[in-house]
């Protein structure tokens, strides 16, 4: 090989020149479809665990169970509950026992019939497989089967988001011949508008669906082939869509303006809140935490406009209420309920008796470092000091289960009012570590649980409650960036990062 | 030579031996709370003890480490604890993937670095001068950032390549070759940079010894002395280095099959090491390390092979 100095010059240029090329950015990767397109693939931020619908989960990792199995109740994008497999629904007088009337003419994909023993059988399963949402039925004691198209679930307690949890992972149905198998494991058996082609999915790589023939609902069906690729890092979710490898993808606020430039369609919707948690609120082991004008205070020392526009792009709502906006509980009042003002948070500390300094600890949450530090320069501002400690690991939960933690910054979801109840505020409640609770509080939280229809409204009391009491230093909702191409339409569905699958269509 | 490779192997099982010991320890300190990442946040204790049952992390240390060891002796690598796919399907999977890469990478590094290396060893003056710049660029540079630079120009900008894998059953063997292409040259870069480097240095050294001028000074060909003597002489540094650049790039294809969206080890390994799935995280340890211990014997032998001396030694 004999490289002459005018060719090796050349080669320098031309490196040079690529490496200029990709300084502009600028990607050119979009290119209108001229004809309806027939197939759908989406880039999942995660690889499905097993295809047994008990192990299903929510939201991102709920949408390609939807391709193969039909759920008892069907949730619209605005958070309406519509029939599906069942297609209608009551209660008792007391919310004990929910009988719901289901459908006789669907078949599984393996031939097996739907009917009530179909779904006691896939509600029992449920129960018993210890999936991650396995909660979801913990109150239901049992199911009856009434008659061939009837089935009753009996409660211990009355359990508001039950109707909602039967359109999500509780309420798939697999085929009764297959659950419990080792095979429902890797490929799926269900009623949905999409059957797998084993041969063309790869794991941790592709799950692909086809359209099912004779599929009872085709106004749920709308795509020949839906195709699942995994790509679990962001800058391979960038690249997959702007090069037109998929067709919509999840991506954040800095990736999703390279999207914008490629004449990617954003389709934004809230569905997590982030900021402080400030767990120990009986002062058991931060005793400052444990007065309310120290936990006011802290929630009138940040900026949270300005933290917005410079750490997520302004891609969010500032807000001072931990409960999401199409809940029910949220309130136009809480909104702003914090605004920003040092001198006030330095006077209430000062009435709290805390004038020479508070401090907390939180521990270094992976990817919120940005945000921790602007938190503690502004905490620090009104007399009150933030130490950053050891990163959280993979034994986070157990470490807030046993208080290790007093504060946390967090990013969480913000679900219908009594799954976010369970989750941030009862005593059950994992974010409620140390189990602070009011009887004035649980008397609102007991009027949620046996609201019935009136659940979401009457949860606006508890979000008062947790919003005056400071248990949390909300900063913002956050924008889910979900990024399409002009291919097809995407409909967002609220409390989800991505939209269920039902939401896509073909454009033109 | 047979009593030299029982000897190396006997102390590769050794080395097995004691990083399961050690991957097992590490593990078992962050895996107290893998039933609450399994069953999720609102399990409750009743669950998650049944769970923690299920899995043995009911059991001693000792004994887990036990049982993993007779079920691994016996062939039998587990299951993974989210998935509950066998640990033996999920490598054998993922394992073509990634070593088609690095086999294509690493023979491509070893026929383009030795003749870099050779051509900046024997013609000195600006050649040389180029492979020492581009060795500095090219190690400053992590094979990532170089992924990111060709998947944007030759991807996304000119569309040449695929932005992310394709690779799928039923497809033809050219998806492969372009999926594959842009991070074996990701690889590649590093690799050549470095390796040349080295193989230049080493023939250097050699083409300063006495033994050659003897050789030029019986009127052997330049052609012959550098081929058949100098190169011969100067490749167990060669091979020493391209052994290092393979083991380094185990590392390396972590990273690059997650941009790249490759079902490869990487994925899996970083999966698996966040969520503490143990019986994941030590099959993949252990076929690391295995790897690493047939390419030092290979490298061994390859030495041997080449200058008889090492045998002795």
């Amino acid at each position: 090989m004999k490289l002459g100095p005018k060719a090796a010059a050349a080669a320098l240029i031309v490196s040079a020149a690529l490496a200029l090329t990709a300084c502009g950015g600028g990607a050119t990767g979009a290119n209108p479809a001229a004809a309806k397109t027939t197939t759908l693939t989406l880039g999942t931020v995660q690889e499905i665990r097993s295809w047994d619908p008990a192990q299903a989960h929510v939201g991102h990792i709920l949408q390609p169970y939807q391709a193969a199995y039909d759920s008892l109740l069907l949730r619209q994008p605005d958070g309406k509950l519509s029939p599906m497999l069942a297609t209608a629904w009551k209660y008792n007088d007391t919310n004990t026992k929910l009988t719901l009337d289901l459908r006789t003419d669907v078949t599984f994909s393996d031939g097996a019939k739907f009917d009530a023993e179909a779904a006691k059988a896939n509600l029992d399963h449920f129960k018993t497989a210890n999936g991650p949402q396995m909660a979801q039925l913990t109150a239901v004691t049992g199911v009856t089967v009434v008659d061939a198209d009837t089935i009753e679930l009996n409660l211990t307690t009355p359990d508001p988001s039950l109707e909602f949890y039967l359109s999500q992972a509780a309420g798939l149905m697999g085929s009764p011949k297959a659950l419990g198998t080792e095979a429902i494991k890797t490929e799926p058996v269900g009623s949905g508008p999409y059957v797998m082609d084993k041969a063309a999915t790869v794991k941790d790589s592709q799950s692909v669906f086809t359209a099912r023939k004779d599929y009872w609902n085709k106004d749920l069906q709308k795509f020949q082939k839906v195709t699942f690729k995994t790509l679990t890092d962001l800058t391979a979710r960038t690249n997959a869509l702007v090069s037109g490898q998929v067709d919509a993808t999840l991506l954040d606020p800095k990736t999703g303006k390279q999207a914008e430039g490629a004449k990617m369609t954003l389709a934004a919707n809230q569905v997590d809140w982030q900021g402080l948690l400030l767990m120990d609120r009986d002062g058991a082991k931060n005793a400052p935490l444990g007065n309310v004008k120290v936990r006011q205070a802290i929630n009138y020392a940040f900026d949270r406009k300005t933290i917005l526009e410079q750490v997520l792009l302004g891609q969010g709502t500032p807000t001072s209420q931990p409960f999401g906006k199409e809940s029910g509980a949220w309130t136009e009042e809480l909104e702003n309920y914090y605004s920003y003002d040092p001198a006030k948070a330095k006077q209430l500390l000062k009435e709290a008796g805390y004038e020479t300094g508070v401090t907390l600890e939180v521990p270094s949450v992976p990817g919120f470092e940005t945000q921790l530090a602007v938190v503690k320069q502004q905490l620090a501002d009104v007399g009150i000091t933030l130490n950053v400690g050891s990163a959280l690991t993979n034994t986070f939960t157990s470490d807030i289960a046993a208080q290790k933690f007093t504060t946390m910054y967090f990013s969480l979801f913000q679900g219908e009012p009594w799954v976010a109840i369970n989750q941030i505020v009862s005593t059950k409640a994992l974010y409620n570590a140390f189990k602070n609770t009011t009887p004035e509080l649980q008397a609102k939280i007991d009027a949620v649980q046996t609201g019935g229809k009136d659940a979401g409204k009457l949860a606006q009391e508890v979000n008062k409650y947790v919003v005056e009491q400071a248990w949390f230093a909300p900063m913002f909702r956050v924008n889910q960036m979900y990024y399409h191409n002009s291919k097809v339409t995407v409909t967002p569905q609220i409390q989800q990062a991505v939209p269920s699958i039902y939401n896509y269509a073909p454009a033109f | 030579m047979i009593p030299f490779i029982l000897k190396r192997l006997g102390s590769g099982v050794v080395v097995l031996l004691a990083v399961s010991i050690l991957t097992f320890s590490l593990l078992y300190v962050s895996s107290g709370s893998i039933a609450r990442n399994i069953l999720g946040d609102q399990a409750t204790p009743e669950q998650l003890a049944v769970k923690e049952a299920e899995l043995g992390l009911d059991q001693p240390i000792i004994t887990r480490y036990i049982s993993w060891l007779t079920d691994a002796l016996g062939g039998n690598l587990g299951a993974s604890w989210f998935t509950s796919e066998p640990v033996a399907n999920a490598l054998a999977t993922r394992i073509p993937v990634t070593m088609t890469m690095v086999v294509v990478a690493m023979i491509l590094i070893s026929i383009i670095a030795t003749l870099i290396g050779v051509a900046a060893a024997v013609k000195r003056g600006w050649v040389d001068r180029v492979v020492q710049i581009g060795a500095i660029i090219g190690d400053s540079i992590p094979g990532f950032v170089i992924g990111i630079i060709l998947v944007t120009i030759l991807a996304i900008q000119m569309g040449l390549f695929p932005a992310t894998s394709t690779i799928a059953p039923g497809v033809d063997a050219s998806a492969w070759v372009l999926s594959l292409t842009l991070p074996v040259i990701a690889l590649l870069i590093n690799g050549v940079t470095g390796g040349a480097q080295q193989i230049r240095s080493a023939v250097i050294k050699q083409l300063e010894r006495d033994y050659v001028r003897t050789l030029r000074s019986r009127g052997i060909g330049e052609r012959e002395v550098l081929f058949k003597h100098v190169l011969r002489s100067a490749a167990p540094a060669g091979l020493t280095v391209l052994s290092l650049q393979l083991i380094g790039m185990l590392g390396g294809v972590v990273i690059l099959e997650s941009i790249f969206a490759l079902p490869g080890m990487g994925p899996m390994a970083v999966t698996a090491t966040i969520q503490s799935d143990q019986p994941v995280v030590m099959g993949v340890v252990m076929y690391t390390v295995a790897v690493v211990i047939v390419v030092n014997l290979i490298v061994d032998l390859l030495n041997g092979w080449l200058n008889p001396k090492v045998r002795v030694s």
